[in-house]
């Protein structure tokens, strides 16, 4: 069984509980143990604290990192924002040796030292690199055939490519993957780059986010989705909250309801809707629950 | 194309970034909606060419522009940049020049405060605890408040962190 640190962050603990604890239930069906680690702080939120002062934002962010190290674990984040920050941090240190002993120096009292001897993944890398999607395949006990999915992958897990190297950044198609094993298909819609806006509507303009994500879910509509799937909790947030706020301002007309992968991955593993929670989600749609109740009869 | 903007910030600007020096207003970083900047298409008042040349190069105190907190940092203007001039880096550096001057959004601040003091970025609420609670996931715990304060007093963030709040508007 291969074990991480378990960095859940901020955004989910605090605003998505549900979401932290369906990642637990099915990364423990997939043989992955995630073990707690309470010293952890929020990454640092890139954009908002990031920004302001890089060396304060390194430095909190090597502490996170030191911090698994010390347990002998690889980190396994469930959001785009804090593998964003964490794996930044770790490439720019490792490549940079007079900053990571200066940040070392900065942590001394703290008792914390940055080596980057431990790799920092996404649950997508895990998913991918420690499972694999042949074996995950084998996992699938309710395909789920009938169902057309939506993907969107987040900036923030493909950008910036020349340190993430994920994924190809105008044409993302990995989660894609991911989705395809589970027997679903998949959306080709037109704006599936385009940004889900959280930023936007928490620091820019709310009504500039707004327009975006109608955009981007007309874009997924025209394609016959029937729900979106995602990486990242403030991408699930915006797909969720940000389309109720988004439908009453333009009478979009429909739903899609979107589900973090982990939940997608429940369902075809055999938990029923309920079971990942889709009942604490803003939007709903009742010809989804009709289609996946019926195919799963 | 040759840029007519007045660099009035210009000697200061490029000491920042050297590379914004070669931006010759192709325009290709917000030509492609999704591939090119996700923001300009809904904001008459943003995109990178015109927020990074004329609002940012072409003002004295770029800084105080509020368009720049309009960016997301999603690197696409970085990425399909033909002369890697990276607005992006800029108009974070600007948002940094921003925040010491207490320009920053509320949100901005209180996140960064919340951080500095609780370890998370946003407040927990009753709700959060009773959802906890009723999905059986452990109470939220904090240890790392002390490190926190040694190590941004250190770097000298929570100096910067005051002196934000005290010009905040």
């Amino acid at each position: 069984m291969k074990k991480f640190a378990f960095f859940k962050g901020c955004f989910i603990p605090i605003r998505l509980p549900h979401l932290e604890r369906v990642s637990e239930m099915v990364f423990k069906d997939l043989d992955i143990e995630l073990v707690k680690l309470d010293d952890f702080s929020c990454c640092p939120e890139p954009i908002g604290f990031g920004l302001n002062d890089k060396l304060t934002w390194l430095t909190l962010a090597a502490r996170n990192i030191a911090i698994a190290e010390e347990k002998g674990l690889d980190i396994l984040t469930i959001c785009n924002g804090c593998y964003y920050t964490l794996k930044q941090t770790d490439s720019v240190l490792k490549g940079n040796k007079e900053l990571k002993d200066k940040v070392n120096d900065i942590m001394r009292d703290t008792g914390h030292r940055f080596e980057g001897a431990f790799e920092i993944k996404h649950f997508v890398h895990a998913i991918l690199e420690d499972i694999g999607l042949e074996k995950l395949g084998e996992k699938v006990k309710h395909p789920l055939k009938e169902i057309k999915v939506a993907c969107h992958t987040g900036c923030h897990l493909i950008s910036p490519v020349e340190i993430f190297r994920f994924d190809d950044q105008y044409d993302p198609v990995i989660l894609e993957r991911m989705v395809s094993a589970l027997g679903a298909s998949v959306s080709d819609y037109d704006l599936k780059t385009l940004c889900c806006g959280w930023t936007l509507s928490n620091y820019g303009s709310k009504a500039s986010a707004s327009n975006l994500i109608r955009d981007k879910l007309k874009s997924m509509k025209k394609t016959q989705a029937d729900c979106i799937t995602v990486t990242c909790p403030q991408c699930f947030y915006q797909f969720d909250t940000g389309q109720a706020v988004a439908s009453r301002s333009y009478s979009l007309g429909f739903s899609l309801p979107v589900l973090f992968y982990p939940q997608l991955l429940g369902l075809a593993l055999g938990y029923k809707l309920d079971e990942v929670f889709y009942e604490r989600h803003r939007v709903k749609s009742s010809a989804f629950e009709a289609k996946l109740e019926e195919m799963l009869e | 194309m040759i840029l007519k903007a007045d660099y009035e910030s210009r000697d200061e600007s490029f000491k920042t970034k050297k590379s914004s020096e070669i931006c010759f207003k192709c325009g290709i970083c917000c030509v492609v909606r999704g591939y090119s900047c996700h923001v300009s298409y809904d904001s008459e008042k943003f995109n990178p060419r015109y927020t990074f040349v004329y609002d940012c190069l072409g003002s004295s105190d770029p800084a105080r522009n509020p368009n720049i907190w309009l960016c997301v940092s999603c690197h696409k203007c970085e990425e399909v940049c033909p002369y890697e001039v990276s607005p992006i880096k800029f108009i974070e550096e600007m948002k940094s020049q921003a925040f010491e001057m207490g320009l920053a959004p509320s949100l901005i601040m209180s996140e960064v405060e919340n951080i500095l003091t609780t370890g998370y970025a946003f407040p927990i609420s009753s709700v959060t605890l009773r959802l906890r609670e009723e999905l059986h996931l452990e109470p939220l715990q904090m240890k790392a408040i002390e490190d926190l304060r040694i190590l941004s007093s250190k770097t000298g963030f929570i100096d910067k962190m005051l002196k934000a709040k005290e010009n905040h508007i």
